[in-house]
């Protein structure tokens, strides 16, 4: 009963591929949600936002000028991904991955890259995440980024593309973990019985990727989890992290460098740290090297750690990754590098910075999403189809003034999946974050964040603008 | 373990166990109420709490129209009280949230769950139905905590601190109500024995110990030195000088640091002191001289194991961060 008004229309929806037809992965799932009545559908959802709030599985909106906590909105109905299909995505996520890593130590190294004339010199110096004290620094491993959270989406024929990478401190893995505790309450049996990918080793394996940056060879080494403190908005994750894995969750005033060796203040006096997973940006870390007002960080920690006595992760510099026209040259970065096609596709992308696709931008306005290089979390966006013609007209002026800092892509209408909405089931627009961990070795938990836009026709699936998230059932089979 | 985790763990468990003494002095008060004789006005039983738990401008302002002013939801839920049961509440629970990997899950469901339910409008319909419900779910989630603190907690230096600030808080709570016997003296109402012993959840073991007899004298005899009463001020001493050697590793009768000094110092004045100690200097000053050396004690506590160890503290901390340090130390106590 539960799928009896529900119209697939003309998208690529997860879970019919037509009207009346579901895919064979989500067979079993379309029977037991057959079986439960609305109201018994309405309790178990109404359980489950109790169970987050009360377990304090939230993160902080500064709306009205005071913080208040809210729990991410959570959609009883999961994800799920077939194994040959994920086995798919973890090829493409290792490759790109490995690819980005290269170029990475490429540009803080020799430039190989840049003189081939396949990455343009400017763009990369141009770069707002660009750190030019990482130029010619050895990094554990040459591995800059750690931790990386890379969004995917799928196009009208369900193809996976690369959105974005975010290699700086994704967020998310967190309610990734907590949703999946949660759903196998609520769902034991037909989680059971549809054989689902465990994921419950992700802070292990992180902390594995953690310890083996430890500049001190010892086999206990000291890993911290640096947080901003308990007014950001995901201070949840970072104390989950550090639970879960058993270390430290210091706050900046927790730290002290002396002598270029980080330590930490404890009742029994100093005690040296080795590797720092931090989640504060780069500008914030260190106030003797950065910004000067920031009270987040620990000063001295940046000498700290180009002396080699202390790890980080990720790597400071590693944002020039993260910058949107960046993304336009990973491809061939994969070519460059691993000599490979890429296996997971892009969203085409147009550089106003290239002469003829610039004049291209600016005819086609109304039909392209147009987003400024350094900013993310939906801001500093222009939606073609949907703007105002005085919004083009002042978009159009700021690409002509600095084209370097804009890139523009055809608008990719996401992927649909069946969400519940008030006492109906209904279609919403999805995205996914896996999470990608580098260490001795690349390692991806299966499983991710799907994110869910729970406004009607919404693309924007931001949990500071509407969204909510599922959980994301990744098959043995 | 950090030094800032210790100073959390340490006032998450004073504020659950203000608000716990907090909520038994509205209960019992309101209880005794209901026995109010013809012609007694309500407001006099309120006044000694007022007096004895209220500080500031704030509550000058409050007692000043004392007959209108609702001194039970003033404690309990008032938001123009910086120091109401729901506002000791919300400090443990942001005290907890900043050190939620050393608390097991139950302690911080508990502890998020009340303090949820004395932010809501919930609170405040229960308050005006069945005011004495609400004090008694404050009670009894504060034994809640203290029985997960005792049997899901590994016994570290983090459950110490814990142990700590719960006994400090048991201690001045314990003496600051003691001395509202003495309240005859400044011309206040001053409480009865019994709720006094209440208030303290004191009277049946007293009355194991003392039989019938009821006097100011045993009471305070009781709640100062009484070896085996686990409110008492003697025996909140002996826990806290238990945990300090704890953490130092040092030997009973020892000590390695300030604060090991002036504990075991109280700690042994109060094992061998007795009447003639109080009626040396009269009960109120003698409460007043115990309470500024527990004051002391916290204040040793802060600089040995919190600001920084000396060792390194006058190489690596400026003037200026030592100064905020006490400032937010300050802040802590007032709030």
């Amino acid at each position: 009963m539960a799928f009896e008004a529900y119209k697939k229309e003309d998208f690529f929806d997860e879970m019919f591929r037509a009207e009346d037809d579901v895919f064979p992965h989500y067979e079993k799932l379309r029977v037991r949600l057959d079986e439960l009545s609305r109201s018994e559908m309405m309790e178990r959802q109404r359980r489950l936002d109790h169970s987050f709030l009360e377990h304090g599985v939230t993160f902080t909106v500064y709306a009205d000028g005071q913080g208040t906590e809210r729990i991410f909105p959570f959609d009883l109905i999961p994800r799920v991904i077939p194994a040959a299909e994920w086995e798919m995505i973890e090829r493409g996520l290792t490759q790109r991955i490995t690819a980005l890593n290269l170029f990475l130590h490429d540009i803080y190294h020799e430039r190989q890259i840049v003189r081939d004339g396949k990455v343009p010199a400017e763009i990369v110096d141009s770069c707002e995440h660009y750190l030019p004290a990482m130029e010619n620094v050895a990094v554990p491993g040459g591995i800059y980024i750690h931790i990386c959270g890379t969004d995917l989406i799928r196009d009208h024929e369900g193809n996976y593309l690369v959105l974005e990478d975010n290699g700086r401190c994704p967020s998310g893995v967190s309610y990734v973990l907590a949703n999946r505790q949660a759903m196998r309450r609520v769902f034991p049996r037909l989680y059971r019985r549809m054989g689902v990918r465990r994921i419950d080793h992700y802070p292990e394996e992180l902390l594995r990727s953690l310890q083996f940056l430890s500049p001190r060879k010892q086999d206990d080494p000291v890993c911290v989890v640096l947080t901003p403190g308990i007014y950001n908005s995901a201070y949840f994750e970072h104390t989950f992290l550090a639970r879960e894995m058993g270390i430290e969750i210091v706050e900046g005033k927790d730290l002290i460098v002396v002598d270029n060796v980080v330590h930490m203040r404890t009742t029994r006096g100093l005690v040296r740290v080795d590797v720092i997973y931090r989640r504060i940006d780069d500008d914030f870390i260190d106030p003797q090297f950065f910004r000067k007002d920031s009270l987040l960080g620990v000063p001295g920690l940046m000498n700290a750690y180009l002396h080699g006595n202390v790890a980080l992760a990720n790597a400071p510099g590693a944002g020039i990754a993260d910058d949107k026209v960046m993304y336009y040259y990973v491809p061939d970065m994969i070519r460059y590098y691993l000599d490979q096609e890429p296996i997971l596709g892009s969203v085409p992308t147009y550089l106003p910075a290239v002469e003829e696709d610039r004049q291209y931008i600016l005819d086609n306005l109304d039909k392209l999403v147009v987003k400024a290089a350094g900013e993310s979390g939906g801001y500093g966006m222009l939606m073609g189809p949907t703007s105002t013609r005085s919004a083009r007209r002042e978009f159009a002026e700021r690409i002509k003034e600095d084209p370097r800092n804009f890139v523009a892509q055809p608008v990719i209408s996401l992927s649909r999946h069946p969400t519940i909405c008030g006492s109906r089931i209904e279609g919403r627009h999805i995205d996914f974050r896996p999470f990608v961990l580098s260490g001795d070795d690349v390692r991806i938990v299966p499983g991710g964040l799907t994110r869910v836009a729970l406004k009607k026709g919404s693309l924007v699936v931001n949990s500071s603008q509407g969204g909510g998230s599922k959980d994301t059932w990744v098959l043995n089979e | 373990m950090l030094s800032r985790v210790a100073d959390a763990l340490y006032w998450m468990s004073r504020y659950i166990e203000r608000a716990e003494y907090l909520a038994r002095l509205v209960d019992v008060n309101m209880q005794s109420i209901l026995d109010l004789q013809a012609g007694e006005k309500e407001s006099e039983y309120w006044k000694p709490l007022l007096y004895t738990f209220a500080e500031g401008d704030l509550i000058s302002e409050a007692r000043a129209d004392l007959d209108t002013l609702d001194v039970g939801y003033f404690i309990a839920l008032a938001k123009e009280n910086p120091g109401s049961i729901r506002q000791c509440i919300a400090l443990a629970r942001e005290n907890a949230r900043s050190i939620r990997d050393q608390l097991s899950e139950g302690i911080f469901v508990e502890l998020n769950s009340i303090s949820l339910f004395l932010q809501s409008d919930e609170a405040e319909r229960l308050w005006h139905r069945a005011p004495e419900e609400l004090c008694r779910r404050v009670i009894r989630f504060s034994l809640v905590f203290q029985g997960l603190c005792d049997s899901t907690l590994p016994r570290n230096e983090g459950s110490h601190f814990i142990q700590m600030g719960k006994n400090l808080e048991r201690a001045d709570k314990t003496s600051r109500i003691l001395d509202m016997l003495t309240y005859g003296d400044i011309e206040m109402p001053s409480v009865s024995h019994a709720n006094v012993l209440r208030s303290c959840s004191a009277l049946a073991a007293y009355r194991y110990e003392f039989r019938g007899r009821v006097s100011t004298d045993s009471v305070a005899l009781f709640l100062l030195f009484s070896s085996r009463f686990p409110r008492s001020v003697r025996f909140c001493a002996e826990a806290i000088n238990t945990s300090l050697h704890a953490i130092s590793g040092h030997a009973h009768g020892h000590y390695s640091n300030e604060v090991e000094r002036i504990t075991g110092s109280l700690q042994g004045e109060l094992s061998f002191s007795g009447l003639e100690a109080i009626q040396q200097t009269g009960l109120h000053d003698y409460i007043d001289r115990l309470q500024s050396r527990l004051n002391e004690i916290g204040q040793k506590l802060f600089e040995t194991y919190i600001l920084l160890p000396s060792a390194v503290k006058d190489v690596t901390v400026s003037q200026r961060e030592r100064a905020e340090f006490f400032q937010y130390q300050q802040q802590q106590q007032q709030q």
